[in-house]
């Protein structure tokens, strides 16, 4: 049975794996809301999960899910707010049965879980390339992934919200899928409540959707987290994340539990709409492709904001695909110099790395070394002042393909303990990590088909 | 009258990745505040900015409705968040980059931008500092 409302309230419960857990807790008890979406996947992620599940295949999805949805389920359940996570990662049937032991722990007897898998393209990729397929890397324009075929850990196609609707009109509760893109998260509830469909008359209203699902899906990235106007926003640690109050004519409010920290208003919108954004006038998803020069923004009081007039296309008849591939090592090091002539003495020791890694013969791809207060995190765009700076950190980093090479940033950066100049000190050096290069590219959407099934507690 | 000031003095900004692409929006303190922007704002301007750090093209798309030019920077953070050497591993410092170019900018204008602040803290509250 389709969902028969007017208006529908969906929450954002996470940006990130690691995202802290009480405002998603007070969103469902607070916030009236009728669904709430979890995010846990970045570019990285599912390589990391496929890593884990390799080892043990009870494994590779976000281990998070367990105590997020033993406090999420019991006002969740009791409310009757629907959960849709891609917490499943790499591993979405096993995190369900996971989350059936919660619910059955719980005696929530009767809650339908719905898992959704198809994503992960790593099984058929040899036999697409065997077919002819080609991939080429959108980042670096590189044809075909013969360099690094034998590499590859993770590939998922970003899926819509297909498969998501299937299991919610079949009365599921929870869905638990993989990398679905988390922007489906949000434009699924939507597309079933409203009985949309993918056919030209819901076009825009499914851009709006994705509008309103590109602001809200990195939580507080829109209630005055990383915000510019920081000063003017109360109470961070207890920040509230966002609730989109959506319309059936493609209209959405934004705003927030009330008594809750952060802030909405047309400028932390803004900020929002703007980010990890290519091309505004097509920002492309795989349930339609949104044009976010159209799209109006008003404030509508205290930490209320409109969303209106988006414009968009049709869903494309590709998807993206992120492959992620062993990439060698990246060995880091800091050390840090106190007053006086602390930037003098921290070149110097620049001076004795460079002089060191010739000596002992480092093979790396790339070697950085950064001053930590100068000019780390801006680079070229700033001067190095000379100043009479209270202390100042050098930061030497290294890719290396094998760990051995890596590792020798760590050893010579200890050096420097002792051969660099007084008052030198550095916290605990740690252990090269493995790199996980990204190979974006595309996949005819026909190629992978989103499935799922449904589960009772 | 025309001042030459940093980009900063009228307009915000956010950035992240996407890949090896840093994407970074800048969102203008007032309307007029964004008329100047998009004249003053070049992709050669970007790029020479960031000299070797941005390898690839700049791209410009203005969003007249909000009032924000988005900035789009090729092969702009190193290979990519999780191959990269850089301490700002997603380009979220990119953007605070960019806003320290200069611009020329009329005073009139300039003076409305610089009062943003004040009325933001007046509509909202100020919480810290």
């Amino acid at each position: 049975m389709r969902g028969k409302m007017k208006k529908i309230r969906v929450g954002a419960g996470s940006a990130f794996w690691g995202d802290m857990l009480e405002p998603a807790v007070e969103l469902v008890e607070k916030g009236e809301i009728d669904y709430i979406g979890f995010d846990h996947l970045a570019e990285l992620t599912l390589s990391i999960l496929q890593r884990v599940r390799a080892k043990d295949p009870t494994k590779g999805y976000i281990p998070d899910i367990i105590p997020w949805m033993k406090a999420i389920l019991p006002p969740a359940w009791e409310k009757g707010c629907k959960v849709i996570t891609n917490a499943g990662g790499a591993n979405p049937e096993q995190a369900a049965e996971e989350v059936i032991k919660i619910a059955r722990d719980l005696g929530m007897k009767g809650m339908k879980i719905g898992v959704v898998t198809g994503d992960d393209v790593f099984p058929k990729l040899n036999e697409l390339c065997d077919k002819g397929m080609k991939f080429p890397n959108l980042d670096t324009g590189e044809e075909d992934l013969d360099r690094i075929k034998d590499r590859i850990v993770a590939a998922n196609a970003y899926t819509g919200s297909d498969s998501v609707i299937d299991a919610l009109k079949q009365g599921a509760h929870v869905v638990i899928a993989g990398r679905i893109s988390d922007n489906a998260l949000y434009v699924a509830p939507v597309m079933y409540e409203f009985d949309w469909d993918f056919t030209e008359p819901f076009v825009d209203k499914i851009a709006s959707a994705i509008t309103t699902g590109h602001i809200i899906e990195c939580a507080e990235g829109c209630t005055g987290g990383m915000s510019n106007i920081w000063q003017a926003v109360p109470e961070p640690w207890k920040i509230g994340f966002p609730i989109a109050e959506f319309y059936e004519n493609g209209e959405t409010i934004i705003s927030k539990a009330p008594d809750t920290g952060g802030l909405i208003c047309e400028w932390t919108i803004k900020e929002h709409l703007v980010y990890e954004v290519l091309d505004p006038r097509n920002y492309i998803m795989p349930d339609g492709v949104a044009d976010f020069t159209s799209v109006k923004l008003k404030e509508m009081g205290k930490n209320r904001v409109k969303v209106s007039q988006a414009k968009g296309k049709s869903r494309p008849d590709q998807l993206k695909v992120c492959i992620g591939f062993k990439d060698g090592f990246i060995g880091e090091a800091q050390i840090f110099f106190p007053w006086p002539d602390a930037l003098e003495k921290a070149k110097r020791a620049a001076n004795i790395v460079k002089e060191r890694f010739d000596m002992i013969n480092l093979e790396a791809e790339d070697v950085r070394f950064d001053f930590l207060g100068v000019n780390a995190i801006l680079g070229e765009t700033v001067p190095i002042k000379d100043l009479d700076y209270n202390e100042v950190g050098l930061r030497v980093a290294a890719r290396a393909q094998s760990f051995e090479e890596a590792n020798k940033v760590r050893r010579e950066i200890t050096h420097l303990w002792t051969i660099s100049s007084v008052g030198a000190h550095m916290g605990v050096p740690s252990k090269p990590r493995p790199v996980i290069s990204l190979w974006p590219t595309l996949i005819p959407r026909d190629e992978v088909t989103p499935e799922f099934v449904m589960k009772e507690v | 009258m025309k001042k030459r000031v940093r980009l900063e003095e009228i307009s915000f900004a956010r950035s992240g990745d996407k890949g090896d692409i840093c994407s970074a929006g800048l969102i203008a303190k007032t309307s007029r505040a964004y008329k100047t922007m998009v004249d003053e704002v070049t992709p050669e301007k970007i790029k020479r900015h960031f000299g070797s750090m941005v390898k690839g093209s700049v791209e410009l798309y203005p969003m007249p409705r909000v009032e924000c030019l988005h900035v789009v920077l090729r092969n702009a953070l190193g290979g990519g968040a999780t191959k990269t050497l850089r301490y700002d591993q997603t380009g979220k410092a990119m953007g605070q980059a960019i806003l320290r170019m200069e611009v020329e900018v009329e005073e009139d204008v300039l003076t409305e931008a610089r009062q943003t602040m004040e009325r933001i803290y007046h509509k909202y509250g100020k919480a810290w500092g």
